[in-house]
């Protein structure tokens, strides 16, 4: 697979699991209910339970203590971008998120601002209506918006929302690098770098 | 004379008339050729190379857009050549083309933007050193030399089309950009419209939205008897609107088509309101049953006017609008002579039009597409325009051949003289006792008018082909304009005349067709868009809030004839005048029910509303609703005889003329917020002299029965002692249809 179309970026450690065949016909299925009540099957289930318990090896996640750690392509609340070299917001207020958005819980403003340069005066999402679906992380033209992994939103009202400045990177955590290159849903593709074509820029 | 020609275009035949381009011809037999400089409502500009074709037996490429078709040619649309060539242009285009699409205002309706991914240009390999230009902005235009292409398609609809001669090239080979003579410059947004890039914005919009978050709403104009096609371009209010839109922007077809500066800046006048107000409607419902009559204006829809012409036959309400009711008694005296229902001309007839007269109106402002289409007679047909009207325009300087100034009060006796002068000679033995009594010597000196002016004017028609003349609102409320009318008709039954006569408001002709108008108010009245004891209103301060004509759905009729179809850009919570109507016992459940009602006897058609349409076909025909029948009417002999010219009541001294600004020009448009100019009264040197006032000051003077205060300028290019005098922020005057001249005493403010 060329390095472009390879777009599993997580851990990619799968195996088939050993599963038996489905019972076809109905003197099949009558066979397997027989199996199953006449032998022990249940009794390894239970042995499983004890042997792991008396082990202490508990799979059970103490949440919110604990965390499982989520996929590179977990779709949570999102983050708004600064630009790597200059910190500024990377959103450019071309409303296709808002457009491309199926449960229409994007809106935003934009106006000419002083330097006559556009500008997103306003922006929200309802976290209400929001399935987290990534379309406008895929549609974004300018990897401003992306799914970060705080999925943790409930709230008393059904509609919630959130501005521009709460998803947009804060200031210091941008200064400390701690803003990170989003690697999932709608970013681009490994070895981007290598199929961009340059514009001579004599100006 | 044009012959038929056949060619084949792609090895499909066609046929066109000669002289027509290829271009042309291709596109409505719906072939396909790129351009990027053609505009097809102005002369070719033959600056892109893009629509290049190959002709068999023709060596090298030809311009499809300014080559005419030829019989028996063979032409080749499509070829690797031909992809080459115009992927060259494509290339050469994009040099140095700032990489912006991502906030620039024309991102997804680029004309650069389409034709790159078109032709597959992936990279750009060169580049050149960049000039330094200017961005420059221009009231309503926002210039950014950088994004233009230098089409030159703004500068050819400003010249050609527009006739104001603003925008021109500034030319230094790769640093050329375009500019503006301010001055001339009239605010239409045309410039803006034709743009295929970003490079010509309008201000007001620059970054507000981008074109695909907007929906747009194909409607009318509702602004002046144009009723030009347009689109609303509509999306939600801001990001706390809960459900509420605003239109953001107005476009049009602007390859055939125009707009003037009312009809693309003004569109933000609807009338908001939150909910039906049950008891305000209530007590309309109660005055109105009350009432004895019904006070309105022209602009409301022809639906509207036919629901009140029902209220009338079912409670006998007088109905009152005297604006509309001049026209129709114009319009019957004329129909007493020509013996048809509507007049000859429409705008196509101007624009096709070789010499054209204009007489009572102040074109620009009355109804900006006649001056639109002035500008394309003048500069297509190398017309011979005549403006006959008290105060020179010079707003027009560029499209008048003749200014004929005649006095206040005289359009009778100027009619007079243009019959004289063109009527047949069989038509003056038929009236033969108005021309025998004609006294030229009189009229001559009443109007002010020389002889030989008007023999100057004859002697242009020579060789002239299609001439039309267009008669304009002064003439309406003249005291004498039955008489006119009776003129206007002769003249158009015994000459090659056209004749256009404007619809003094947006929607006169309609009104004036459909509903059976009365003189006399009665005791109890109710008004609608016009005050009265209870005003149903659609600007916002009356007792019952009214839809604005861009929340309703319904018809105009035209200055074109035509019945045109508008739609809601904008919903309206309160109530409208079907519900008064339900109430009131004349039951329809919807408005538009009434479209395929309105009087066929006056030439409507029974058509339903949803099925009128609105497209412009690829050859650039408007297909929108329907053309009125012109019908038959008999004429009595006794009703065609043209009475003798009556004596002249005199203007005297300081007199002043109830016309508006170029793209203000009612309480609508002086709702919106791009259209900005102040009611005032603008007069000369003279007219300031002879009233003892100074520019800028406030002066006062009875208008209408009102006192008004207005400041007072002195505008140098102005002559004579007539002042213009705006009316647009007056509620009722544009249905009072009163004379547009008024004598008035002028006072400063204070004294
Ligand atoms: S798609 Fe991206 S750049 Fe465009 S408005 Fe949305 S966040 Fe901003
Ligand atoms: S003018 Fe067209 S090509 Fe140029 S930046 Fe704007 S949208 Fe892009
Ligand atoms: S707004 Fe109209 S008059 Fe002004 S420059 Fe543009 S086209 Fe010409
Ligand atoms: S401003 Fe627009 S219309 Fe005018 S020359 Fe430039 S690209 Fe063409
Ligand atoms: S000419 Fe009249 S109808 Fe046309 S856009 Fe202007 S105001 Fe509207
Ligand atoms: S369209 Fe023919 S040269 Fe531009």
């Amino acid at each position: 697979m060329s390095v472009e179309n390879n777009r599993n970026v997580g851990q990619q450690d799968y195996y088939m699991v050993d599963i038996e065949d489905y019972p076809e016909s109905n003197w099949d299925q009558f066979k397997q209910v027989v199996k199953r009540t006449f032998s022990t099957e249940l009794f390894v289930g239970l042995w499983v339970v004890l042997r792991e318990m008396l082990k202490f090896n508990i799979h059970t996640v103490k949440y919110p203590e604990e965390k499982l750690p989520l996929g590179p392509r977990y779709r949570a609340i999102h983050e708004m971008l600064r630009l790597m070299e200059s910190g500024t917001e990377r959103c450019i207020g071309c409303g296709l998120c808002e457009k491309i958005c199926i449960s229409d819980c994007i809106r935003m403003e934009t106006k000419i601002d002083e330097n006559s340069r556009k500008e997103v005066s306003e922006y929200s999402i309802n976290f209400g209506r929001c399935i987290f679906c990534g379309y406008c992380a895929e549609v974004c033209p300018e990897l401003a918006i992306v799914h970060g992994g705080r999925y943790e939103n409930v709230s008393e009202q059904r509609a919630h929302y959130s501005m521009f400045d709460d998803l947009l990177t804060p200031m210091d955590t941008f200064k400390a690098g701690q803003q990170k290159e989003f690697p999932g849903f709608g970013a681009i593709i490994p070895g981007s770098d290598e199929s961009v074509k340059k514009t001579p820029l004599a100006y | 004379m044009s012959k038929q020609i056949n060619f084949t275009i792609d090895g499909r035949s066609v046929e066109c008339q000669s002289g027509e381009s290829i271009l042309d011809v291709a596109r409505r037999e719906g072939f396909y050729i790129p351009t990027m400089c053609y505009l097809a409502k102005a002369t070719p500009n033959a600056s892109c190379r893009m629509c290049v074709v190959e002709v068999e037996g023709v060596d090298g490429l030809v311009l499809s857009c300014n080559t005419p078709a030829i019989e028996g040619a063979s032409i080749t649309t499509e070829s690797d050549i031909l992809y080459k060539e115009r992927q060259n242009i494509m290339k050469l285009y994009n040099v140095n083309h700032p990489l912006q699409c991502g906030v620039c205002d024309k991102s997804g309706e680029c004309d650069l933007q389409n034709k790159t991914t078109e032709f597959d240009l992936a990279e750009q390999t060169f580049a050149t050193q960049e000039q330094k230009r200017k961005k420059k902005k221009w009231g309503v235009l926002s210039y950014d030399p950088y994004l233009c292409i230098m089409c030159e398609k703004c500068t050819s609809v400003c010249n050609e089309v527009v006739g104001s001669e603003a925008l021109y090239i500034k030319p230094g080979g790769y640093k050329s950009v375009i500019d503006n003579h301010f001055g001339d410059c009239i605010q239409c947004g045309e410039c803006i419209s034709v743009c295929p890039v970003g490079a010509m914005a309008s201000s007001d919009f620059k970054y507000n939205s981008n074109a695909w978050e907007l929906q747009k709403v194909p409607s009318a104009c509702a602004h002046c008897s144009s009723a030009c096609n347009l689109e609303y371009e509509v999306k939600h209010s801001g990001i706390d609107s809960s459900g509420s839109s605003e239109i953001y922007r107005v476009t049009n077809e602007d390859d055939f088509d125009s707009l003037c500066g009312a009809g693309r800046f003004g569109y933000d006048y609807e009338n908001r309101v939150a909910i039906k107000d049950e008891k305000a409607f209530n007590s309309a419902v109660e005055a109105f049953k009350n009432a004895d009559t019904i006070k309105f204006n022209s602009m409301i829809t022809n639906e509207e006017a036919l629901i009140l012409q029902r209220l009338k036959d079912k409670n006998g309400y007088r109905l009152v609008n005297e604006e509309a009711r001049n026209y129709q008694n114009f319009m019957n005296s004329y129909s007493s002579v020509s013996g048809t229902s509507l007049y000859s001309g429409d705008l196509q007839a101007i624009k096709d039009s070789d010499y054209v007269i204009t007489l009572g109106s102040s074109v620009s402002r009355d109804n900006p597409m006649i001056r639109f289409a002035l500008a394309t007679a003048v500069n297509i047909n190398r017309a011979n325009v005549a403006y006959l009207h008290p105060i020179e325009d010079y707003k027009l300087e560029n499209l008048v051949t003749q200014f004929i100034r005649y006095e206040v009060g005289s359009e009778e006796g100027v009619m007079a003289m243009l019959l004289e002068a063109f009527a047949s000679d069989e038509a003056k033995e038929e009236q033969k006792a108005f021309f025998s009594e004609l006294d030229m010597g009189y009229i001559s000196g009443e109007s002010n008018v020389n002889e030989d002016e008007i023999k100057n004017l004859k002697s242009k028609m020579l060789r002239k082909k299609s001439p039309v003349i267009v008669i304009g609102a002064d003439v309406m409320a003249h005291p004498s304009s039955s008489n006119i009318a009776k003129m206007v008709a002769l003249l158009e039954k015994s000459s090659e005349f056209k004749v256009v006569i404007i619809p003094t408001n947006t929607n006169t002709l309609g009104v004036s067709m459909i509903c059976d108008l009365d003189s006399e108010e009665g005791s109890s009245v109710v008004g609608y868009n016009v005050h009265a004891a209870t005003t149903l209103c659609a600007l916002g301060d009356g007792d019952l809030d009214m839809p604005a004509l861009n929340q309703q759905e319904g018809t105009f009729t035209s200055i074109d004839k035509r019945v045109v179809p508008l739609n809601a850009a904008l919903p309206h919570a309160g109530y409208e005048l079907n519900d008064i109507a339900i109430a009131l016992g004349v039951e329809s459940e919807e408005t538009i029910n009434y479209t395929s009602e309105l009087p066929t006897s006056k030439g409507f058609k029974s058509v339903e509303f949803d099925s009128l349409e609105n497209y412009y076909t690829n050859g650039g025909e408007a297909i929108r609703g329907y053309l009125l029948d012109n019908k038959k009417i008999k004429t009595k002999k006794a009703d065609e005889a043209i009475s003798n010219i009556t004596e002249l009541e005199d203007y005297n001294g300081s007199v002043i003329y109830s016309v508006d600004h170029i793209s203000q020009f009612n309480t609508f448009t002086n709702k919106t917020h791009q259209i900005i100019d102040k009611a005032n009264l603008i007069g000369s040197e003279q007219f300031a002299m002879a009233a003892k006032i100074k520019g800028g000051q406030k002066v006062k003077f009875m208008f209408n029965g009102k006192e008004i205060t207005r400041v007072f300028n002195l505008d140098s290019h102005l002559k004579g002692t007539v002042a213009r005098h705006s009316t647009f922020d007056l509620h009722d005057s544009t249905s009072s249809g009163k004379y547009r001249y008024t004598k008035v005493q002028i006072q400063e403010e204070g004294n």
